[in-house]
């Protein structure tokens, strides 16, 4: 039996240091345009709930602008949509068939959280709150 | 008194392999029947990962299952995803320009890469070889990242969409995508060499699971399998969809017939897509913009019927769609290349050792999610076992983890 | 003997009909589902065992009609053109002869039309419930492919 073909770079692997990307002490090198946690603005968005039914997972829910919070005009109804990033399969379905391209889109991967489940927070925070 | 009689007893074993990780993770039950250490008989008992997709197409629009078939299967959804796309724009009358038709071509190939490295590493690690096994799907890290680069997703690239494909590339992108496809291009050789030469693969998959030509064609099967067994079938060569019309390829055909014969058969498409690719990147058409704007697209389909037949990595991969003018398809029937692969293969375990059962399982490049499952039996119980795929490629010895305990 | 004169002359014998086609230019031809084993056999005859193979069987459940329709999808070789051969059977009892013996390709297609879409191929050991469908649904009773299973 000859010596197994692959000895060399058994070898070589052996005094290299690790692949592995020792995450979460170093970041993954991510692309900027890579799909990852999106949400919607307020400002852009008309409420209109289109998203919301073309979602395949039925992530979206269409909820009301809490009171707290100044709806703008152009929202008559007054309904925005709530991402469940637990269900959402990021196809960027909704990003693509928004008639406002309302949605702001990130490369952010790390979704593992005990807070941001839904993305209600980070869009409110588009909007001014009601001064007093 | 001389010895005139002996008495034989029968000592036939069941050992039922799978559901849980028959060779792959995925679930199928596979029940060996073996005599001695003799395979006579293999059943295929399927059923553990059925999701009812038919079922649930046909309760969504057009639109939400483009994505919804793309999740049939992880590692060939754009494959489904193109195929359905396809039978749906065969019936809306919709053709995509060219540049949108060359970067499907590419998204399919470099899913063709990653998944034929991914089963030759899982063939190395079933026959015990894990530094090989490590070592290749390291390297299959790059075409993942050019996916990446390509379609924003590692592995779902929902990449697909009536009238042409949702991402464009440009220069920059072009030139990462070739610097990862040089640097794969010499590994894939120097791991073929490894599979042509190296006495341990060698000695476990010569000769082992050989299929006929003639079996191969009354028993439905396609793909690489039928290949290697000198049946010179291939979708994209007969169907011409897409660029494969314009982009050069060569239908790599071979002879043997034995699991050795499939790896390597692998091994050489996985090369000829890598030029593919390179060619696609090189020769890439600018005639508009591939990206349709979904907004816009027909909502309303007429009533109509499609068929349409795609080369995936595990065959020939076909779907039905039937729409009857409702916004909902009537009928959405996939068959997967696993699903004819898998379930017809039962008789090509006989005669073989149950060490050689997980390879020649393996050699099929099984994708339960996408088939959805098998078992195979082994009668006459004298005893029953119920163990690891990777120990019993090991001889069953009891020694490989407490885990996986006989 | 090219694909197109195997179905010219099973179309000569009676055999099929033919009718439209599905796209993208798969030309479908109707037989009586009586017939079939008439038919395969003399395909096989005529092509030969190493001419086609059946890609695939698609069970679909007309409603309105009061059928089901079921198409092979034989590829033929070496050219690799999908021609349809289809049938209808009554939705109520529906029943047809199984090729398993003749082709044994056909196993995993028959098998999982009876499961999801009940329909009887006689002769075929092989079927059973719960090849696809989980347990739950199937003693029911329920076949999930059809239109008014509730699943």
């Amino acid at each position: 039996m000859g010596k197994p073909k692959i000895l060399d770079l058994i070898l070589r692997n052996l005094l290299s240091k690790p692949s592995t990307i020792e995450y979460p002490k170093k970041e993954t090198v991510i692309e900027p345009d890579a799909r990852g946690r999106h949400y919607a603005d307020l400002n852009k968005c008309i409420g209109c709930s289109l998203c919301s039914i073309e979602c395949p997972a039925d992530a979206i829910k269409m909820t009301p602008i809490p009171p707290e919070y100044e709806a703008p005009k152009r929202n008559p109804r007054k309904l925005y949509p709530v991402i469940n990033y637990l269900r959402c399969i990021y196809c960027y379905r909704c990003i693509a068939v928004c008639p406002t391209n309302a949605y702001v889109s990130t490369n952010e991967y790390r979704l593992a959280t005990t807070e941001t489940i839904y993305s209600d927070m980070l869009s409110l925070s588009t909007l001014p709150k009601k001064t007093g | 008194m001389a010895i005139t009689k002996i008495i034989e007893i029968p000592y036939s074993l069941e050992i039922p392999v799978g559901p849980q990780h028959p060779a792959l993770h995925e679930p199928l039950l596979l029940k060996v029947y073996a005599d001695g250490e003799e395979v006579v008989k293999v059943e295929v008992y399927t059923g553990y990962n059925h999701r009812g997709i038919e079922k649930l197409a046909e309760r969504n629009s057009f639109y939400r299952d483009i994505f919804i078939v793309g999740r049939v299967c992880g590692i060939c959804n754009t494959v489904h995803a193109n195929c359905y796309v396809r039978a749906l724009e065969q019936i809306l009358g919709i053709e995509p320009n060219n540049r949108a038709k060359y970067l499907r071509v590419l998204a399919m190939e470099l899913e063709r890469i990653h998944s034929h490295m991914l089963i030759n590493a899982v063939m190395a690690e079933i026959i015990g070889f894990e530094s090989l096994f490590m070592n290749i799907m390291l390297d299959r890290e790059r075409i993942m990242k050019a996916k990446e680069i390509l379609t924003g997703n590692r592995v779902l690239a929902d990449y697909m969409m009536v009238g042409g494909v949702r991402r464009d590339i440009n220069d920059e992108k072009k030139n990462k995508l070739l610097k990862l496809l040089n640097k794969t291009e010499e590994r894939v050789k120097y791991y073929k060499q490894v599979f042509m030469e190296d006495d341990t693969i060698l000695k476990r998959l010569v000769d082992v699971g050989i299929i006929t030509k003639t079996d191969v064609l009354k028993y439905s099967l396609i793909g690489p399998p039928a290949r290697a067994s000198g049946v010179k079938i291939d979708a994209r060569a007969s169907d011409k969809y897409d660029a494969y019309d314009e982009v050069p390829f060569n239908v790599v055909v071979k002879k043997e017939g034995d699991s050795w014969a499939r790896m390597i058969l692998r091994w050489d498409e996985a090369l000829e897509s890598i030029n593919m690719c390179k060619y696609i990147l090189e020769n890439l058409p600018s005639d508009g913009n591939p990206v349709p704007d979904e907004k816009r697209l027909p909502r309303r389909f007429p009533p109509g019927e499609a068929f349409t037949r795609v080369e995936a990595p595990r065959g020939e991969l076909t779907y039905y769609v039937m729409s009857d003018g409702k916004p909902m398809p009537y009928r959405v029937k996939i068959r997967t290349p696993s699903f004819n692969n898998i379930i017809n293969t039962a008789n090509v375990y006989l005669g073989h050792s149950i060490a050689d059962v997980p390879v020649i399982l393996v050699s099929w490049d099984p994708c339960i999610s996408c088939m959805e499952r098998i078992t195979v039996l082994d009668l006459t119980t004298g005893e029953r076992k119920r163990m690891h795929l990777k120990e019993l490629a090991r001889g069953g010895r009891k020694w490989v983890s407490p885990r996986y305990s006989i | 003997m090219s694909y197109k004169d195997v179905l010219n002359k099973l179309v000569g014998e009676g055999l099929l009909t033919p009718s439209g086609e599905v796209k993208p230019h798969r030309l479908i031809y109707v037989f009586e589902s009586g017939k079939i084993r008439e038919l395969f056999t003399k395909l096989i005859d005529l092509a030969g065992v190493e001419g086609f193979y059946v890609s695939t069987i698609v069970g679909t459940d007309l409603m309105k009609d009061g059928k089901i329709r079921l198409d092979y999808y034989v590829v033929f070789l070496p050219q690799e053109e999908t021609i349809v051969f289809r049938t209808f059977l009554p939705r109520e009892n529906p029943e047809i002869d199984s090729l398993l013996d003749i082709i044994p390709g056909v196993l995993s297609g028959e098998c999982e039309t009876y499961d999801l879409l009940g329909v009887v191929f006689k002769g075929n050991p092989a079927l059973k419930r719960g090849f696809f469908v989980p347990k739950d649904v199937y003693e029911k009773g329920i076949y999930p492919l059809r239109k008014d299973a509730k699943v």
